[in-house]
């Protein structure tokens, strides 16, 4: 055995990380990173719509960019839809995450039908939301109706001031079980004793959920928000299917605006210019956020 | 009865409660999938459970049937076009050929990346783990438009190949970071016994420690499967003949209206092997879902 492995240059045994790296590599380098530097290549180029002829202005999508009324209208969208899911999720997870987590007899059943909605494809999902959204034969659409808090006139995706917080319901629907897995994970992890003693101390159980639960939890909320904010940012399937950025732009996001500008004008050094910018956002707000709150992975 | 059973039943209550209003949404779907057209678009009250169940949306999508006259002739205003459209079987397969595929290619080779990236001791291994996370970070529009010119280059656009190389790249930062948490677990010196017995490093990885995390081989697996399965964008982008389940669903809403009753069928369908994967893989979820950050 060992005479055999001296007809190879080191690099090449088992030893050596390369051989073992090598595939995932060499995919992640050729599919990956220089797709991105692609795109950057691509950005610094100028679309004439009428020629379709490209020219090399490395600074003109850039520009065109920063001064896009519509971007800025896609970034408050997205913050804005980022900020409230996010909201909803963590502190809906977290509630249900400390009345699911119980040895009694059948949580075991609820906690598993919980982690249903996570396998629902995001494109099923808006369609879920779509049939019960549907104005004429809409379940909640009809419920709302009747508890007098809405009206057929103002459908609920098709009116500018409600149409995000449709889509919004549908990303809480499927992503607070999430939350809730990720928070019994970290409550099961908790020491008892400091509840022990602080139950002798006379705290009462919320006085002990925000000094001991909360603080005890931290790390592994910091790493919930991240895992979750980031995909919340580059947020797409369901913009996509439910409402298509509309009514108007009411609810384009930063990659959806991407997204219509690839399928409508064809524009693609302007498209990959805001994919691009995406990209360093969510780079940029990631490792600042590893970095402060010491996320490890 | 005591205050403590008062509280015990109301816990009990509430949290049967808010699980329903989670299940909900997929009952409802569910339920929708077996009503007949008249039921579906009743105009004027909500049909819940009085009407007579019919298989026919799933034939239509699932099995290839033919739409049948009934159905045809009630034609509420919605999409007229050929049954053929609906039908979802090469959809099926497309998304089974790339689920599986992509499954078994990323975490194979991630595999081999994790054994060396926990085991291994080498300059760069820690930036390399940040890489790969940035990886998981990428948003996929980032690198869609131009994978979509790299693609056309190759001859990869629209074919099975291409959305299996795509829907790899994704799975394998995920991959990667959940095996590395499995392999981290097993103790070095289960590795050093072994070569002091004479084994290569391969033979090490391949006979003695691989075995040992079969559990977490498998849950890894069955995540890549479900990201697949599951996806939407990638696929929206490198094909217009090959469309995966998700992507499919989308085209049963024309501009005349949505064929909900073929949408829910396919839709219910497509939810069923994530069901029973995800029940299968319980234990080691968060752990997933966390990718390895979190071990329970």
């Amino acid at each position: 055995m060992s005479e055999r492995r001296v007809w190879l240059p080191r690099w090449l045994t088992s030893e050596h990380p390369l051989p073992w790296l090598f595939p995932v590599t060499s995919l992640l380098i050729v599919f990956g990173l220089y797709p991105v530097l692609f795109s950057l290549w691509l950005s610094f180029f100028k679309r004439n719509p009428a020629t379709r002829k490209e020219k090399f202005l490395p600074s003109w999508n850039w520009e065109k960019m920063i001064s896009d009324e519509r971007v800025w209208d896609a970034v408050q969208v997205t913050l804005t839809y980022a900020f409230i899911a996010l909201f909803i999720q963590l502190v809906l997870g977290l509630l249900i995450a400390l009345l699911l987590d119980t040895d009694r007899k059948g949580f075991g059943v609820l906690r598993a039908l919980m982690t249903l909605p996570l396998v629902v494809p995001p494109a099923v999902t808006g369609m879920m939301f779509l049939l019960m959204y549907d104005s004429s034969f809409g379940v909640i659409s009809n419920s709302l109706y009747s508890l007098g808090l809405l009206s057929p006139n103002t459908p609920i995706l098709g009116t500018a001031s409600t149409a995000l917080w449709g889509v919004i319901v549908a990303d809480v629907w499927q992503w607070t079980p999430f939350m809730v897995l990720i928070m019994l994970a970290g409550l099961r992890a908790l020491p008892k004793e400091p509840y022990e003693a602080a139950s002798i101390d006379g705290a009462s159980a919320i006085q002990s959920f925000f000094y001991l639960t909360l603080p005890m939890m931290s790390k592994i909320i910091a790493l919930a928000v991240l895992i979750r904010g980031i995909d919340l940012f580059r947020i797409f399937d369901y913009v996509k299917v439910m409402t298509d950025s509309g009514p108007g732009t009411a609810t384009e996001t930063l990659t959806a605006y991407a997204g219509t500008i690839y399928f409508k004008s064809a524009n693609f050094p302007y498209a990959s210019t805001i994919a691009l910018a995406t990209l360093i956002v969510v780079l940029v707000t990631s490792s600042l956020f590893i970095k402060i709150f010491k996320v490890k992975f | 009865m005591s205050s403590s059973s008062v509280k015990t039943t109301l816990r009990y209550l509430f949290s049967i409660l808010i699980v329903c209003v989670f299940i909900f949404p997929i009952a409802w779907f569910a339920l929708t999938s077996i009503k007949p057209i008249s039921a579906v678009f009743n105009k004027d009250r909500v049909v819940v459970f009085d009407f007579e169940p019919t298989f026919e949306n799933y034939q239509v999508t699932v099995f290839g049937g033919k739409r049948s006259d009934t159905a045809a002739g009630q034609n509420m205003g919605m999409g007229t076009s050929g049954t053929g459209a609906y039908d979802g079987r090469s959809s099926i397969a497309s998304s089974l050929i790339i689920a599986i595929s992509s499954t078994i290619l990323a975490t194979a080779i991630s595999l081999l990346a994790a054994y060396a990236l926990s085991r291994l001791r080498f300059r760069g291994s820690q930036g390399f783990m940040h890489w790969i996370l940035s990886q998981r970070f990428l948003p996929p529009i980032a690198i869609i438009i131009p994978l979509v010119f790299i693609f056309r280059d190759l001859g990869l656009r629209d074919t099975h190949l291409g959305i299996i190389i795509a829907h790899t790249l994704i799975n394998i930062p995920l991959a990667l970071l959940i095996l590395k948490s499995f392999f981290d677990d097993v103790p070095i010196e289960v590795d050093q016994a072994a070569m002091i017995d004479g084994a290569t490093r391969f033979q090490c990885f391949y006979l003695v420690v691989l075995p040992m995390i079969k559990g977490g081989v498998a849950a890894t697996a069955v995540l890549c499967f479900i990201f697949s399965w599951t996806e939407f964008l990638l696929s929206l982008f490198l094909t217009s003949s090959i469309r995966t389940i998700p992507v499919k669903i989308t085209t049963f809403v024309t501009s005349t209206g949505s064929e909900w009753g073929y949408i829910s069928a396919l839709g219910t369908a497509a939810i069923i092997p994530g069901f029973i994967f995800i029940l299968l893989v319980q234990n080691h979820l968060v752990r997933g879902l966390t990718m390895g950050a979190v071990k329970e």
